[in-house]
């Protein structure tokens, strides 16, 4: 099981929040991959110790999101990335955030060179590069 | 899986456990409890929320039938608050402020004290199985235990009869992280079982947030607030507007509970105000930016509880 959530409670940020936000980014860096079995919300919410209506709430929001599917009876898994769909609302959003980010960049001086490298380098950390795959298959 | 814990039971999900009417309780001339119209459904974890003299001991001693009203009533699983049989008394569990337990008995002693109250259901498994966990010996005297470890007695006290209905007095008053911790654990393990509800009050906030799915703040004897925890942290906001020039002197919004200025910028503190809300008063008024203020259950407790005319304890003038 490669679920590590930590909660912080009394942060600002919502308890359900924290757990959607943990489990998706354990699922980008391919430490929950499609098919693998989420906790039950009784276990996650006893080894967490919160309500458990929060996990359940926050398996709801990673399932309307696409991220995870819940099969009556058996359990709730992570879904099949190609079968996920993004809608433009999704890609909206995200490229406002990267907006964000490339303007604080600038800011802090760094050339559209150093803001690539920086993408790159943090990139890699989720998904392996076309470079670092080929490498692998060499082993 | 079930995804919702309690869906099997769904039937008497909305049922009520504990309700008041009108709940007021006079010492003297002053009301300690005021008209409390308090509503918990079965199934969830209450937290029981105010101030040090908000009413909340008072309250909850006259939910149990501990203490008389002076007007109103309260009823506990069906059965009023002044008249619960014995048959009742054994489906609620009761954990007292500062847990008060027999100083004279042992641990073992209490045990089988307790135990007579409840004869069908004590766990003693679980009640062994709590006691060797906290490391504490049967045979030990309660007057020689620690704070800490009198309130994790009182604790497997009140879990060994799996009570359908645990009402909590600031449990964790005093108590380390750690032993805080394990109330909580205990908590989200009773309420697992079919059909248990938690009533309980606390100063810790972050405690509350992390276990509680409903929330009742009284302030002054009144009950303010009775909802879910997250209606409750969506509706107190804190929104700061940003003005080219001084901000408008006139501040009419709905929901307004507290309003700071300074040269160009308002904070606002409001209840039930929505994003379009906040974002046409922001255009009516020529704002150039606004933004909401991250906020924890403390911030906003203490945002909803303080007087409209709040001043900070302490005024910091730069000369």
């Amino acid at each position: 099981m490669a679920l590590w959530i930590q909660i912080s409670a009394g942060s600002g940020e919502p308890i359900y929040a924290q757990v959607v936000e943990q489990v998706g980014q354990a699922i980008a860096r391919g430490e929950l991959a499609g098919g693998d079995k989420l906790p039950t919300v009784r276990k996650l919410a006893a080894e967490l110790v919160i309500n458990p209506n929060t996990v359940a709430r926050a398996y709801s929001s990673l399932e309307r999101a696409g991220l995870v599917t819940t099969k009556t009876g058996s359990g709730t898994f992570v879904s099949d990335p190609k079968l996920r769909k993004s809608d433009g609302a999704d890609v909206n959003i995200l490229t406002e955030r990267m907006d964000t980010l490339i303007a604080r960049g600038l800011n802090l001086g760094l050339e559209a060179g150093d803001l690539t490298r920086l993408f790159e380098r943090r990139l890699a950390k989720y998904v392996k590069t076309p470079q670092q795959q080929k490498e692998k298959n060499d082993e | 899986m079930s995804r919702h814990p309690n869906s099997r039971k769904k039937k008497t999900m909305n049922e009520t456990v504990l309700e008041t009417h009108n709940l007021t309780r006079y010492y003297g001339s002053a009301a300690a409890v005021d008209h409390l119209n308090l509503k918990v459904p079965r199934g969830c974890i209450c937290g029981f929320i105010g101030r040090n003299g908000a009413g909340k001991t008072t309250a909850i001693k006259l939910m149990l039938g501990l203490l008389e009203p002076t007007a109103g009533s309260s009823s506990l699983l069906g059965c009023d608050s002044a008249a619960l049989t014995p048959a009742i008394r054994q489906r609620i569990g009761y954990v007292t402020e500062g847990h008060r337990l027999f100083r004279w008995m042992t641990i073992s002693e209490l045990e089988n004290f307790q135990a007579a109250f409840f004869p069908r259901q004590w766990d003693r498994k679980l009640f062994a199985e709590m006691i060797e966990y906290f490391e504490l010996a049967k045979k030990r005297k309660i007057k020689h235990l620690s704070n800490g470890q009198r309130a994790q007695v009182s604790l497997a006290l009140a879990l060994a009869p799996k009570p359908e209905l645990l009402i909590m007095d600031d449990p964790t008053l005093g108590l380390d992280a750690a032993i805080r911790r394990q109330f909580l654990e205990g908590m989200i393990e009773l309420i697992m079982r079919q059909g248990r509800t938690v009533l309980f009050s606390s100063h810790i906030l972050a405690d509350v947030e992390r276990v509680a799915d409903r929330i009742a703040v009284i302030d002054k004897g009144r009950l303010r607030a009775s909802c879910s925890l997250e209606e409750f942290r969506s509706a107190v906001r804190k929104v700061v507007f940003t003005f080219a020039d001084s901000p408008p002197a006139q501040v009419d919004i709905d929901g307004l509970l507290h309003c700071r200025r300074s040269d160009k910028q308002l904070e606002l503190t409001l209840v039930g105000a929505d994003d379009f809300e906040v974002a046409a008063w922001a255009e009516a008024v020529n704002a150039l930016e606004h933004h909401t203020a991250k906020m924890n259950l403390e911030d906003q407790f203490i945002e909803f509880t303080a007087p409209a005319n709040r001043r900070k304890l302490f005024q910091w003038e730069e000369t």
